[in-house]
Parts: structure tokens; sequence; C-alpha cells
């Protein structure tokens, strides 16, 4: 049956996509979570409406090196300075666009797999099947979008 | 992976095949710790994807500043901080047991099981401590006062 052919290479692309995950992941936390100049969230917590996170004075000079001494260090400003180097902004769209395809395989072929142990009607199965993976479709087009258009 | 329909159909009996259907839905097993981790997996996995699908929906953000200004600055209120760490969490967990199963399936750690799950539960531990210090630390802050907290290695 080739749909048993094809369900082994998912499972030892489901081990394969995994691994790297863990990889890629490491990089992003790093990048969005401790990095002092690129990170995105900082550790501290807000409350008040149109209060802004205060970044470190790393994030900031960072900012006003590529944006003027005027410029502030806002959440899209942080972002924004990491993509102000075209051979980074090219490899960090580049890694995002390859995360969001190893995440969504990942994350939705697991999904399935649930799924299909307990929807028990082959029709059931289709359709959950179908409407994920459609699911899974259109999240990579928007995310796609995003990485790419980021900065434009 | 699940027991194809096809291949075991239901009793001849169509009362017997009822409740055989109703009851291998959701087949129970003896919860031993094998199982608890299988069962983990299954639903740290399931969070995993709802919260992917939040993540990427939420950054179509990226092509205004003023709105991502305001996801981000909300990612900072107490609630986005706890669920940041159960985030963590999920993820440590997931990605270790995942590793684990890896190491087992591809390299036929088998033997080595019992020490593999120990060392893996440590490494664990300590990415959960050491990654969601950040949340811990911005929690204790606006808990207790500025200064509260150690910064430690932030």
């Amino acid at each position: 049956m080739a749909s048993s052919q094809s369900n082994a290479l998912n499972w030892f692309l489901h081990r394969i996509t995994g691994t790297f995950l863990v990889f890629m992941l490491i990089t992003h936390f790093w990048v969005q979570h401790y990095d002092h100049q690129v990170a995105s969230v900082t550790h501290e917590v807000v409350t008040e409406k149109n209060e802004m996170p205060e970044y470190p004075e790393e994030a900031k000079e960072g900012v006003k090196a590529r944006f003027g001494p005027d410029a502030e260090a806002t959440p899209y400003q942080v972002v924004m300075q990491r993509l102000a180097d075209p051979v980074y902004a090219f490899l960090w769209k580049g890694f995002n666009v390859l995360f969001l395809i190893v995440a969504l395989h990942h994350g939705f072929y697991g999904l399935n797999n649930v799924m299909t142990d307990y929807i028990r009607n082959p029709m059931g199965r289709l359709i959950a099947s179908v409407l994920s993976w459609t699911v899974a479709l259109g999240l990579f087009i928007i995310g796609t979008y995003s990485v790419i258009t980021a900065g434009w | 992976m699940a027991v194809d329909t096809r291949e075991r159909p239901p009793k001849a009996s169509s009362k017997d095949a009822a409740t055989a259907e109703q009851e291998s839905r959701f087949q129970r097993y003896r919860i031993r710790t094998g199982m608890f981790a299988w069962m983990m997996h299954r639903l740290t996995g399931v969070g995993l994807v709802v919260y992917l699908i939040i993540h990427i929906w939420g950054l179509t953000a990226l092509t205004d500043p003023e709105t991502f200004n305001a996801l981000i600055a909300k990612y900072h209120s107490p609630i986005f901080k706890v669920g940041e760490f159960a985030l963590l969490v999920a993820v440590a967990y997931h990605a270790m047991n995942g590793l684990r199963i890896v190491l087992i399936d591809l390299l036929g750690w088998s033997p080595k099981q019992k020490r593999l799950f120990a060392t893996l539960g440590a490494v664990t531990l300590l990415i959960i401590l050491v990654g969601g210090w950040p949340s811990i630390y911005a929690l204790g802050e606006w808990l207790f006062g500025p200064g509260s907290m150690p910064s430690l290695f932030l």
C-alpha cells in the first residue's frame, strides 16, 4: 500500500524535524529573549495601557546607531535593527521561513497522528486530515508573508 | 500509531460492535512512567500546535509598527509572563522527551533508557530553571517591587 510507505517516511521525518527544531528553538529563544541588543521581549512586567517595555542600553544604542540619535527603542524598532543589515536580514528571513516549514510539518503531522488515534471513521479521518493540512498551508502562507514583508 | 480499522473490523454482532467502539476510543491502560511520559508528550504537543497557530497569526502584526508595539507590550503583561513560563515548561518537556524517543528509535539507546530518562529529566529541569528565570524575575520584580529579585545572569 502506497500510503503505508509514505507514513514510514513521515515517521522518520517527524524525528528529523523534531531534532532540527530543538536547535532552531534554542536560536529563536536566544534571539527573542536573551540577547540584550536584539531581544524583543524584556525581563519586566508592563501593566499600564500604552506603556512600552523598557529596553536594555545595548538595544537603545543599537537602534540609535541604525536609525539616528532621535530613534526610540520601541519593540518594532528593536526588531527592525536586526533587519537593517541586508545580509543579516536575508539570513534571518531564510532561517525563519525554514523554521516555519519545519515547525508546521512537525506540529501538524503530530496532530494528525493524535487525530487518527481517536477518529475511527475513515471519512472522518480524511476530513480531519484535509482540514488540518489546509490550516497548516494557510499558516505557511501568512507566516511567509509576515517574514518576507517585515521591514518593508 | 493508530490501529487500522480496515485491518481489524468490528465484531459481527452490531450490539457488541457498538460497545467495542465506545470502549476502544479511549483505551484504559495501567499508567506507568513511560505511559505518563507518552500522555504528557501528546498533551504538550497538542498545546504547542495551538500555540503555534496563535503565534503565527499574531505575528501578522509585524506589517504595522503601531499594532506590533501594542502586541509586544501586551506580551509583557503578568498573565503573558506566566504563559511564557508555561510555554517554556511545555517546550522543554516536549523537546527532551522527543530527544529521548529519537535516541531510542534511531540510535538504539533502549538498553540505557533508565539512565537516559534520569539524565534528560535533570536537563529538562535545568532548562526550565535557567530559561524560565527571566519570566520569574519579571513577575517577582512586579509583585515585590524593583530590586527585590537577584538579577543573576540576566
